[in-house]
């Protein structure tokens, strides 16, 4: 531990790191713009210049060691001369079209001119044109014009991707950034450079030209494509009400989770967003031999719950048959072991996901759902649906999500449903499968839902809803909240379960793992 | 009964008022028609419709949208004015022409007049000089509330 002296005040830091990293922890922020907790320093845009006393010329924050003793000034007039100077330098050659740049609002150059710039430019030169609309990547375009030249993009695909696919060409003025001959940004992290280029020099199509940053409202959340788990920031739209126009997710940008995700997320979690918006299922159906009852969550979950008590009663539970998915809750699956498992006995719980497909040895697993290793741990085996097991002995079945149709035909599925007497799907969007059953339930999704997923490395994360269930639907902890409690073996237990808080103290009271993880 | 009397005399107060600004136009519109010019115009009231009033510079009426030399629009759709607007009446979405390079363009652009407060934040915001409020029409009256939703065609005319 060394004692530094920032802005007059002391503080005790770590040895050997950057006047930077101290001013951060002590509070303080400094301007920068090439500077990126994930790589080394680079200091090539000299925005985080600061006065050191001792020494004639202003340093770099950014790559400058503490010393113990050292007096550093981030605020004298000299250091917000010389921010000035840089950013003068900076805007030399820039375009200024914040108008039409999608990076404006979230833009630090920007934010930068506002705070220490506002001057009148001294230069007179006609700014050169140069390339606006570089097609660099699969859905990435590069503005030269806009470049400062930091690098940051550069380095990421150096050193978290290893594919090298941007290099920097020429010299001085002339400086680029660019693709070697024709090969393209195209992997599946090149979505990562839109989100931490500091201006708007590198864009994706996806978000390009939509919206503008600041309409959007943010919230913390876990892409739940894969099981890995990583950080994300869903921001979306609330729509104008006043012109029809309903709440659009616009895209998701990777939070910082050194533990998971690090810095990053891959092009499948951020621009795999279309499913929170498109095809939703918005009301309880039910079908017409069933029209005795109404489409109302109390009479719906009543009739399951009156089924099961059926059956219960006959001590016929073995007919009851579940096919569950790996994008439920961990407090969710806890319920169902509850309800079916520790409660009713049901042995028939099957698992259908989305299927297994390539992972990378950064980020994406095979997994394409957030929470296998939470059915694992909750006790669940996971075995695959068999729709032959389905049809013999089946009077009653319950399936949460529509993955079955990815692993059979909508024929085949129709064949063996009609056999069973009463169908439930609970279910998010709407899809073919949706016919075949007696009742569907809306289901929220993770971006709408509270709970915990737990993910492939075993490390349970918790998650809060984003916005609003779409339509009716609800989340699946409370429907089988209110299942336990309705079919009553137990329903003071359940009574209680009234937040994924509740039924996560449970959990963590009957389950080791989770008991251990927390 | 006193209380009576004094809302009386304001009543008569009033009659007394009113017919003094009677008679005194009457007085003077009278020598106005007759061709005697006096200070006084005599009648405030000017034939409206037939008769308009000229509309200062700085009067904020309609809304248009400016076009460039081409007929597209001179919105480059930054959606400023959406964000300014206070009454949230305006309604932008954005579209890319593959032509040009890097033209940003509103393919939607709506004002609903219904709900324009005519604060002229809009046109204030704006960094194209793209929208002005300097159309001078200011009956703005429609059948419907739909016939108040000014798109783009309209507000390029
Ligand atoms: S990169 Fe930043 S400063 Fe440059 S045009 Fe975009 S928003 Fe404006
Ligand atoms: S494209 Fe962006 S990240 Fe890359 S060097 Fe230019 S400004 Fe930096
Ligand atoms: S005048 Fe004011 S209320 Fe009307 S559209 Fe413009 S900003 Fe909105
Ligand atoms: S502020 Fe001007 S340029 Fe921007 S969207 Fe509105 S009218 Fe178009
Ligand atoms: S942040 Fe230090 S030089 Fe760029």
């Amino acid at each position: 531990m060394v004692k530094i002296f920032i802005d007059e005040k002391s503080f005790e830091v770590e040895d050997g790191i950057t006047v930077f990293k101290a001013a951060k922890e002590a509070g303080i922020a400094i301007p920068h713009l090439c500077y990126h907790d994930a790589f080394p320093p680079e200091g090539s845009c000299r925005m985080c210049l600061v006065e050191i006393e001792g020494l004639p010329k202003l340093e770099l924050a950014c790559s400058t060691q503490v010393r113990d003793g050292m007096k550093v000034f981030t605020k004298s007039e000299r250091v917000v001369e010389a921010r000035k100077g840089v950013l003068e330098f900076l805007l030399a050659e820039h375009p200024l079209d914040c108008p039409i740049c999608d990076k404006a609002g979230d833009c630090k150059l920007q934010d930068y001119y506002e705070t220490y710039g506002l001057f009148e430019s001294q230069f007179r030169e006609v700014k050169e044109k140069r390339e606006k609309k570089a097609k660099i990547g699969k859905n990435l375009i590069h503005d030269e014009e806009r470049c400062i030249i930091c690098k940051r993009c550069v380095r990421f695909l150096k050193e978290v991707t290893h594919t090298q696919e941007l290099g920097i060409f020429e010299r001085g003025i002339h400086t680029s950034v660019n693709i070697y001959e024709l090969l393209p940004v195209d992997n599946n992290y090149s979505g990562n450079l839109a989100q931490i280029c500091p201006v708007g020099a590198i864009t994706d199509t996806d978000f390009r030209f939509k919206t503008r940053s600041w309409l959007l409202k943010k919230g913390k959340s876990i892409c739940p494509l894969c099981s890995r788990g990583c950080n994300i920031s869903i921001e979306y739209h609330p729509g104008f009400p006043h012109f029809q126009v309903p709440k659009k997710v616009f895209r998701i940008y990777s939070l910082e989770n050194p533990d998971v995700n690090g810095f990053w997320i891959c092009d499948l979690g951020r621009y795999g967003y279309s499913y929170i918006d498109e095809n939703r299922l918005d009301r309880i159906m039910i079908k017409k031999e069933e029209q005795k009852i109404e489409p109302t969550w109390e009479q719906s979950l009543q009739f399951i719950a009156e089924k099961i008590k059926g059956l219960n009663f006959l001590k016929k539970t073995s007919q009851i048959a579940l096919v569950l998915n790996t994008w439920l809750s961990n407090e969710e699956l806890f319920l169902i072991h509850k309800i079916f498992k520790s409660d009713l006995n049901v042995e028939s719980i099957f698992f259908a996901d989305r299927p297994q497909s390539e992972g990378d040895d950064i980020l994406l697993t095979p997994e394409r759902s957030p929470n296998r290793r939470g059915a694992q741990e909750m006790g669940l085996s996971i075995q695959p649906v068999k729709l032959e097991t389905l049809a013999t002995k089946t009077r009653l079945l319950l399936v949460f999500g529509s993955s079955i149709q990815d692993q059979f035909s909508s024929s085949d599925i129709k064949k063996v449903l009609d056999k069973i007497e009463t169908k439930i799907l609970f279910a998010s969007h709407s899809n073919d499968l949706i016919s075949f059953f007696d009742i569907v339930l809306p289901t929220a999704l993770i971006a709408e839902k509270g709970g915990s997923l737990t993910n492939v490395e075993g490390r349970i994360q918790k998650f809060s809803p984003v916005f609003e269930p779409s339509g009716d639907s609800l989340p699946e902890w409370m429907m089988l909240a209110d299942l336990g409690r309705e079919f009553g073996i137990n329903p003071s237990f359940y009574e209680q379960l009234k937040t994924p808080e509740a039924i996560s103290i449970e959990t963590e009271k009957e389950i080791p793992f989770f008991r251990e993880k927390k | 009964m006193i209380k009576a009397l004094g809302y009386f005399i304001e009543i008569i107060r009033g009659i007394v008022i009113t017919s003094r600004h009677f008679f005194v136009n009457f007085f003077f519109r009278i020598l106005n028609v007759l061709g005697i010019k006096t200070k006084r115009k005599g009648a405030v009231t000017i034939q409206y419709p037939e008769q308009r009033k000229e509309i200062a510079t700085r009067h904020r009426s309609l809304h248009r949208l400016m076009a460039r030399e081409d007929g597209k629009p001179r919105c480059v759709a930054c959606m400023l004015c959406a964000t300014v607007c206070p009454s949230e009446c305006i309604y932008v979405e954005a579209a890319e022409d593959p032509e040009l390079e890097m033209q940003k363009y509103p393919s939607k652009f709506i004002i609903d007049i219904g709900r324009c407060c005519f604060c002229g934040f809009c046109v204030e915001a704006c960094p194209e000089d793209a929208i002005r409020m300097d159309t001078g029409k200011i009956e703005l009256a429609g059948y419907s509330r739909d016939d108040l939703v000014y798109d783009l065609d309209k507000l390029l005319k």
